[in-house]
């Protein structure tokens, strides 16, 4: 290695160094902000895995899924006991964006919207069978538990139904989540970000 | 800056009691319905959350927290009574909307359920700092570096969340519009949260060299600062909690 070409990252590799544990609180830190804001501007969004998919990105998917875990963690133990629940699906949220940055889904924003959909994707099919478990479906969205409703009368199965019930609450949540946390990740700046394995997800490349 | 969490700083016999035992208090309490199934038994564990809160001398606060999912809750009885598997005997008709009498039931048992869940974490989340909850987490074996990230969003969130009224002001009087249609309101959120995530990521560079010029990874066990939190009641609690779920999983078999 001595004329200085670095090994390529994987889509696995990570560098746990402090600063990556330091990443991780951050992460969470955005996530409530994101949701914060969300709430203050009134928009009919969550929007609170920002920091988790930005994790993702920086870091690669084990750093996203731990802040994933963490964050729910931390939520339950302090706010919400209901959000403990759901940590798979924050978990599922850190994995699934950190390999989509790691494949190269955000060097660009069209590619950025298929990562959006995939962890989207990923977002739901982990949560609505634990939506089926503990509200027999519903998710407490109101667009989404009238989907919900309408479907189930005229005759859809309950799992079909409670899966797009999450479905459309999910996918334009996350696609936004992704795109903002893309626009984010690009205007971070290069010294920062080369303390990192950013993998295929490396940015603004000089070659 | 309000601290993160639900904490209200108050003298009570519960807010004395150490968190481990009322963290394991909560998580048998919260699954007893879970487990046993039943509705009866769902609300002797109501019952004895909320003698809990008033011990704790917090029923007050809780009961208001309660009432925030009150909404979800109302939708959970409408969508459920119409469309619950089991439905057989109208009871109310409104127009077209037809609810049930087993899905209103089912309705009750889900938020009953709901309810103890949250109020079983209330007795834990307003009577313990989350500071000292993780600090005795952390004497029990968790890793202190993930207690160091858990510890370090509680000090991080009051002062983004300071921050982000400040960005906001800044932004606005730049002529960002924070009201209006959802499109306009979905334009301010980059102005907003750009400077706000970018600043974070970059002072964070500076957090860990700090860190690191005091030892954070150095190998080694670690020591406390303060003394290990005990209680004479916390055995007996402890006890008692378990073998409340214990009971339940009993009830469940034997029913």
């Amino acid at each position: 290695m001595a004329t200085g070409a670095q090994p390529r990252a994987g889509v696995w590799t990570t560098r746990w160094t402090t600063l990556t544990l330091v990443l991780i609180p951050v992460g969470i830190a955005i996530n409530f902000v994101g949701k914060f804001v969300a709430q203050a501007l009134k928009l009919p969004l969550w929007l609170d895995s920002i920091g988790t998919v930005l994790a993702a990105f920086i870091a690669g998917p084990w750093v996203g899924a731990l802040t994933g875990a963490l964050n729910n963690i931390i939520y339950g133990l302090t706010v919400d006991p209901v959000s403990l629940w759901y940590f798979i699906t924050s978990v599922g949220i850190g994995l699934s964006a950190g390999i989509m940055a790691r494949l190269g889904f955000i060097r660009s924003t069209a590619r950025a919207v298929i990562a959006g959909l995939v962890v989207a994707l990923v977002a739901t099919v982990v949560s609505f069978p634990i939506n089926i478990y503990l509200w027999s479906g519903q998710t407490g969205n109101v667009w989404g538990d009238a989907l919900f409703t309408a479907l189930t009368l005229r005759g859809v199965p309950l799992w079909l139904a409670s899966f797009l019930d999450e479905l459309v609450v999910d996918l334009p949540d996350k696609v936004l989540t992704v795109l903002i946390a893309f626009g984010l990740f690009r205007a971070l700046p290069r010294r920062l970000l080369s303390q990192f394995d950013l993998g295929d997800a490396g940015h603004r490349r000089t070659a | 800056m309000r601290p993160v969490g639900l904490y209200v700083e108050r003298q009570s016999p519960i807010h004395g009691l150490d968190p481990i035992t009322k963290l394991s208090y909560a998580v048998c309490l919260a699954l007893v319905p879970f487990v046993a199934g039943d509705l009866r038994i769902t609300f002797v564990a109501l019952v004895v959350n909320l003698g809990l809160l008033v011990v704790g001398r917090v029923l007050r606060e809780g009961l208001l927290a309660l009432a925030g999912v009150g909404f979800f809750l109302a939708t959970l009885f409408i969508v459920q009574g119409m469309v619950y598997p089991g439905n057989a005997t109208p009871l109310v008709s409104v127009g077209p909307l037809v609810l049930y009498q087993e899905g209103l039931a089912h309705a009750a048992w889900l938020s009953a359920r709901f309810i103890n869940l949250t109020l079983s974490a209330f007795v834990l989340l307003f009577t313990t700092r989350p500071a000292d909850l993780v600090d005795e987490l952390m004497r029990a074996g968790l890793p202190p570096r993930v207690g160091y990230v858990l510890l370090s969003v509680l000090q991080i969130i009051p002062s983004m969340a300071a921050r982000v009224s400040v960005i906001q002001d800044a932004q606005r009087s730049r002529g960002m519009e924070t009201e209006g249609p959802v499109w306009v309101r979905m334009r301010a959120l980059l102005p907003v949260l750009g400077p706000l995530v970018i600043s974070s990521l970059v002072a964070m560079q500076e957090r860990a060299l700090a860190l690191e010029v005091r030892g954070f990874g150095a190998p080694g066990p670690r020591t406390f600062y303060r003394p290990p939190w005990q209680h004479r009641l916390a055995w007996p609690v402890r006890l008692a909690a378990l073998s409340a779920l214990l009971g339940a999983l009993v009830w469940r078999l034997a029913g």
